[in-house]
């Protein structure tokens, strides 16, 4: 097993290590288990890449529900593939994050007592099946931001999580917009359907890339040592250059009655965005955060005689191997 | 004792029967048989396979690119002499896999099996594990169309089953 | 081979059959997704729902070569009493022992007849038995695992698996009884003759569950036709079908 090597700022050869560890940040080099490196970079990556699984794990939830659901065979198959992507794309984020010595067990404990967060979007629910277009447009559409900027992260093993979840991810966004494309043209309830998703998901989505920048306390040093590469402002406005226009020409209107074209910048602007609300359900708030935690909770003890009796089976026949 | 957690296996998978077994990322499994199943349902949801192998995690023997410089096996070592599967990291450049397999050598320790390797082999991180550790799908034809082939009729799992979607295409739909 | 109009509509009523198997089954292994007792097996189960679904799709094909029915209109729109599935994938999705215990008896049978049919004297059926013979030899090696280590692992989970084996059994005795017209397609070679599979099917799963330390019960109540149901069909079509049904006026989804 890889031992882990760990600089506190009261090592006496603190300041020396941690200027080698920016050169080797500085020269694209990645970092790998094993390699020194500062416990704050450490715990700003356990943070990272827990919270990140956390959110790929939870939120196979608002989506996995409408698999029972999908109104054909291949919409059907497509949306099995894609939960079933994001239970994926959490095994390899908590594999990622067991490189840097903490367990799954440890992190799920996090998560089910509370202590943990994941991605405030999967705390609303789904009412319809159009939900599951816009998820797939839109909030996957804003979490490829974020994941293709953590592709180049300066950690080895999350940056290999990014790249091979990326590669997966843009089935994701496609078949989602393809859908909502459909149904934005398709019936008269279709096209209601659709619209009010939008509605519903608009905000939520905005508040995905996280706190505007004079508000986000982390961005300069995760800047600093590699583990982001742009501003939380910056993937926003990624995203609305990137969707907007196409949700217009779809003849989709987002619920936001300030957002204008800015000539000058090239830039889609926004109106407000309520942020109490963001705060609030991270807090706990949301209309779901109950729901998603029993689920996980449940599952976590549905499965335990399960695990249990796997590790029994295993364990005899080890013992029956030794003797 | 293994508490709700079971051990971590390293998977390997190989794509073609020319390109080299990569180190992928890791399962949770009770035991080796258990860990190659799941390796193939959490690693080939896509194309393209022809290996897949497994072995425990805490079995592996790793040089980082520090230790290289360094002095990392002073020690003679005297195990039994045995074949060690040796991987390497290639560079820095952005990839989703960590360790390509360098070759297998006879050595009787992990250390002197990567000393061997880099008489060979460069890289800036290496990895040895002993091959009766390792436990892999048979290369059999049969075994790589059950295990392998069906991932490639999912087309819809790739994302160039959907072309480039504009609302004018999706209009003319059926 | 050219079909009479007999054996064409007795294909066509077979095929549906074993699509309607393969979409129930679906349907169920669909609810564990997001729920299993691992992640890592989370990914597995739905590999098995996307497979077995997939294999609907086809046999909905072969299907519409031969009668121009829409496989989705079949799928989404027929009413419950009109599905030939066998009841064995019908009944709710219970434990994880109850999943992977009919997992097994299912792919057990499957394995067996996709085997036979390989040799069909219709083509198209050689060719789709044995794509998706493939898969099914590697779902059949995952719920044997599964059942072999619930079997012998803890005193709870063998009570689990033998319960769930209590209940399952006489109905995958149900798989091997076949539909009024097939006798004809068994005769002209197009599918296995299905009573000549039960004695080896027995034989088969009797001894990997005995060396799984499971007993196999003796007698319990076998449907005799696939026209017999649970109560637990309508509401699974009820769900299965609800946004399918809800747009009368959607022409696409």
């Amino acid at each position: 097993m890889v031992k882990l090597r760990i600089g506190y700022p009261e090592d006496p050869d603190y300041p020396e290590r941690l200027a080698e560890f920016e050169a080797r940040i500085a020269r694209g080099e990645k970092i790998e288990p094993g390699d020194w490196m500062p416990a704050e970079y450490r715990r700003q990556l356990i943070r990272m890449i827990s919270q990140h699984a956390h959110s790929e794990w939870v939120g196979m939830l608002p989506e996995g529900a409408w698999i029972t659901r999908a109104p054909s065979l291949r919409r059907k198959l497509i949306l099995l593939a894609k939960v079933q992507d994001e239970a994926g794309h959490g095994q390899y984020l908590y594999h990622a994050a067991e490189t840097l010595g903490v367990t799954r067990e440890e992190m799920v404990e996090a998560l089910l007592s509370g202590r943990a967060k994941y991605s405030n979007i999967f705390n609303y629910p789904t009412l319809t099946w159009a939900d599951v277009g816009i998820i797939g447009w839109l909030v996957d559409g804003m979490a490829i931001k974020n994941q293709t900027m953590l592709a180049q992260c300066s950690y080895g093993p999350y940056s290999r999580a990014m790249v091979r979840i990326c590669a997966e991810e843009t089935f994701h966004h496609k078949q989602g917009k393809e859908a909502v494309l459909l149904y934005a043209r398709g019936s008269r309830k279709q096209r209601q359907m659709v619209q009010d998703a939008l509605n519903r998901w608009w905000w939520p989505t905005l508040m995905m890339a996280g706190p505007h920048d004079t508000d986000s306390p982390h961005t300069p040093l995760l800047l600093r040592w590699g583990i982001k590469t742009k501003t939380n402002d910056q993937i926003r406005q990624e995203f609305l250059n990137e969707h907007v226009p196409e949700l217009l020409e779809a003849g989709l209107t987002p619920p936001d009655p300030e957002l204008r074209y800015d000539e000058k910048t090239g830039n889609w602007v926004h109106g407000p965005i309520p942020w109490d609300e963001f705060w609030k359900v991270i807090n706990g708030e949301g209309p779901m955060n109950r729901h998603r935690l029993l689920a996980r909770e449940r599952a976590h003890e549905e499965g335990r005689w399960v695990r249990e009796a796997m590790e029994a089976h295993a364990k005899r026949r080890l013992a029956q191997a030794a003797d | 004792m293994w508490g709700t957690e079971w051990p971590r296996y390293e998977v390997i998978k190989q794509d073609t029967p020319k390109s080299p077994p990569q180190m992928v990322g890791s399962v949770h499994a009770t035991d080796p048989e258990h860990a190659l199943l799941l390796a193939r349902h959490v690693f080939v949801r896509r194309p393209s396979a022809y290996a897949l192998f497994v072995a425990p995690a805490e079995a592996f023997f790793h040089v980082t690119q520090e230790g290289l410089k360094g002095p990392w096996s002073e020690g003679l070592e005297e195990g039994p002499e045995e074949a060690y599967w040796v991987f390497a990291k290639r560079s820095h450049r952005r990839s989703m896999v960590y360790g390509d397999l360098v070759g297998r050598f006879l050595a009787k320790g992990p250390a002197s099996a990567i000393r061997e390797a880099l008489l060979h082999a460069q890289g800036v991180a290496f990895w040895a594990v002993p091959e009766r550790l390792v436990v892999g799908t048979e290369p059999k034809e049969e075994v790589i169309e059950s295990w392998f082939a069906p991932a490639k009729d999912k087309t819809y799992r790739l994302q160039s089953y959907y072309g480039l979607v504009t609302a004018k295409e999706v209009e003319d739909a059926p | 081979m050219p079909l009479d109009p007999y054996l064409k509509e007795a294909l066509v009523a077979k095929l549906t059959a074993l699509a309607d198997d393969e979409v129930v089954l679906a349907q169920r292994l669909s609810e564990w997704v997001g729920h299993a007792p691992i992640l890592e097996e989370d990914i597995a189960i739905a590999n098995l729902a996307q497979d077995e679904l997939g294999h609907a799709k086809l046999y909905l094909e072969l299907r519409q070569e031969l009668d121009g029915a829409d496989p989705d209109r079949l799928v989404f729109l027929r009413d419950p009493l009109e599905y030939q599935n066998a009841i064995l994938v019908e009944l709710p999705k219970g434990d994880w022992a109850f999943t992977l215990v009919r997992q097994y008896l299912f792919d057990a049978y499957e394995n067996l007849w996709l085997k036979e049919a390989q040799g069909s004297a219709y083509e198209p059926l050689a060719e789709a038995a044995s794509r998706i013979l493939k898969e099914e030899r590697f779902h059949l090696r995952h719920s044997a695992l599964w059942v072999e280590r619930l079997g012998l692992g803890t005193e709870e989970s063998h009570r689990r698996a033998q319960e769930a084996l209590e209940l399952l059994f006489p109905y995958a005795k149900q798989l091997f009884i076949p539909l009024p017209e097939e006798e004809a397609l068994a005769e002209a070679g197009v599918v296995p003759d299905l009573r000549a599979l039960e004695a080896p099917y027995l034989e088969e799963v009797t001894r990997h569950l005995e060396r799984s330390g499971l007993k196999p019960p003796q007698g319990g109540y076998v449907p005799k036709s696939r026209k017999e149901h649970t109560e637990y069909l309508w509401s699974l079509l009820a769900e299965m079908q609800s946004v399918a049904r809800w747009d009368p006026e959607a022409k696409a989804w």
